[in-house]
């Protein structure tokens, strides 16, 4: 197993125009839990995942993971394994392929390949094009991808989208099991019913700042439910 | 082999639109040639030098020349695909390090660009002793100085291939590179060698530095027609020089420009 990483936000900054996407937001990710990156569409959980990743440029702040930001980590597919979006598959691709692809960059063996369908289910459709998969083998090839590197950490973005609810049972327990290995998993969402089902931390985001962090069952000491603490903290916000 | 070049040669293979390369290299090499050769140069309105002196052979193997946009759209198409399909953000999140990425691109379509090269040269080469034959007309150049021009062209469809990953790479739309590579290769550049005293930088420009590869081309014959000049090219190697720093240009440009921003 991997040595853990803890994720460290520190007073990170993003405007895009006009538009304060994220402001000096800082908290932790620690290993070994899920923790839920909660907050409504657009309140900046997509930028921040991606500053995160070196895939945005920051204004302020930093995003560092096991104490290197992004870009410096020695390997950083067999650190962060990422799924942002529903799909970034070349259509005619087939799914193993694809995998092969990114294999190549990792450097692994064609073996890991299948280990990654076989882990994620989509075995039996891995030499179908990629442009044929429904969104729910999508998912589950966004999540092969991530983890061909067998990485420590996982950072997911609404990793649910289009999954069916047998798909969704499956992503609860796969993320339970990879933390109680000791990897440190970060899964943001909008859908709060099933965060509440599947997380042990969360960060909540709104309107591009923090709201509140810390374990799930402090935020829902008064019994109300994650719904209602949502709505507690943010109508407080507004 | 760097496992990034190998990563990118297995993108282009696992998708269909490599298959169109051969196909395409045979019609642009062979095709061509022989056509060129069976009506030959003679019966070209204006009537050019025929097939069985050296400056016809120059003249028909130079016209194939003027089909550098196929290498030049497969490599622009290497990278404006994966912005397209989004591919790209996996990518940069497998590589972070950007210009690696484009550095394994160009060394992937430097190696593609020659294989397709290769294949437009062995047509043209059986095309240009073929068809001669058939016309019963002897080849006015010697197979050294053939095989010369061969080679030269496709160092040309590799230069090719590369500027177009390097003007993908700074587009990053489809459209937008089919429409500037196109507009440029068939239209900028052959306005500017009929202006008098821009054609001066002619053989700077990258149709200029193709047409040095093999000492002739159209665009040149035409120009003596209108102009009563031809533009005196660079030797060959010094052609050849100038479409590797095209290409490299284009590639510092994208990873100074397009490859630093951000990933949404």
């Amino acid at each position: 197993m991997p040595p853990h990483h803890r994720l460290e936000i520190r007073g990170l900054t993003k405007r895009f125009g006009p538009v304060e996407a994220v402001t000096d937001l800082t908290f932790d990710v620690e290993p070994g839990r899920v923790t839920g990156f909660l907050g409504p569409n657009g309140s900046g959980k997509t930028t921040t995942l991606r500053m995160l990743l070196g895939l945005v440029a920051s204004d302020a702040g930093t995003a560092r993971i096991g104490g290197r930001d992004y870009r410096d980590l020695p390997e950083p597919a067999r650190t962060v394994g990422a799924v942002l979006e529903a799909s970034n598959f070349h259509p005619a691709r087939t799914g193993r392929d694809h995998l092969r692809v990114y294999a190549d960059m990792l450097g692994a063996p064609a073996a890991r390949v299948a280990e990654a369908l076989a882990l994620t289910g989509i075995a039996y459709a891995a030499d179908r094009r990629a442009g044929g998969y429904s969104t729910g083998m999508r998912q589950r090839l966004n999540l092969a991808t991530a983890l061909l590197g067998d990485p420590p950490v996982l950072i997911l973005d609404e990793p649910t989208n289009g999954l069916d609810p047998e798909g969704i049972a499956w992503l609860r327990g796969l993320l339970r099991d990879l933390a109680a290995e000791g990897r440190t998993v970060l899964v943001a969402s909008h859908v709060l019913s099933e965060a509440e089902r599947l997380v042990d931390d969360v960060v909540v985001m709104h309107r591009g700042r923090l709201l509140t962090t810390g374990p799930l069952t402090e935020l829902l000491s008064d019994g109300t439910g994650l719904e209602q603490a949502f709505l507690r903290l943010t109508g407080a916000a507004a | 082999m760097n496992r990034l070049v190998r990563a990118e040669l297995r993108r282009l293979f696992s998708t269909p639109l490599w298959r169109w390369g051969p196909p395409v290299a045979v019609l642009s090499g062979g095709a061509l040639t022989a056509m060129a050769v069976l009506v030959g140069p003679e019966n070209f309105d204006p009537p050019m030098p025929g097939i069985d002196t050296g400056p016809g052979v120059r003249l028909v193997l130079s016209l194939i020349g003027l089909t550098v946009l196929a290498p030049a759209l497969f490599g622009a198409l290497a990278v404006t695909s994966e912005y397209r399909h989004r591919t790209i953000t996996y990518t940069f999140l497998f590589a972070p390090r950007r210009h690696r990425v484009l550095a394994a691109k160009l060394a992937a379509y430097a190696l593609a660009g020659t294989g397709y090269g290769l294949i437009v040269a062995g047509s043209a080469a059986i095309a240009l002793y073929g068809a001669a034959a058939a016309r019963g007309t002897e080849v006015g150049a010697s197979p050294g100085t053939v095989a010369g021009m061969l080679a030269c062209l496709t160092a040309a469809m590799t230069a090719y291939t590369v500027i177009g990953v390097g003007v993908g790479a700074l587009l990053r739309d489809q459209t937008a590179a089919l429409a500037v590579l196109g507009a440029y290769l068939y239209m900028v550049e052959h306005l500017l060698v009929l202006i008098p005293g821009v054609s001066a930088v002619y053989p700077f420009l990258p149709g200029g530095a193709t047409a040095a590869l093999t000492q002739a081309s159209l665009m040149g014959e035409a120009s003596i027609e209108v102009t009563g000049s031809a533009a005196t090219l660079l030797p060959p190697v010094l052609g050849a020089a100038v479409l590797l720093a095209y290409a490299l240009l284009a590639a510092a440009a994208a990873v100074l420009l397009p490859m630093r921003r951000d990933v949404t």
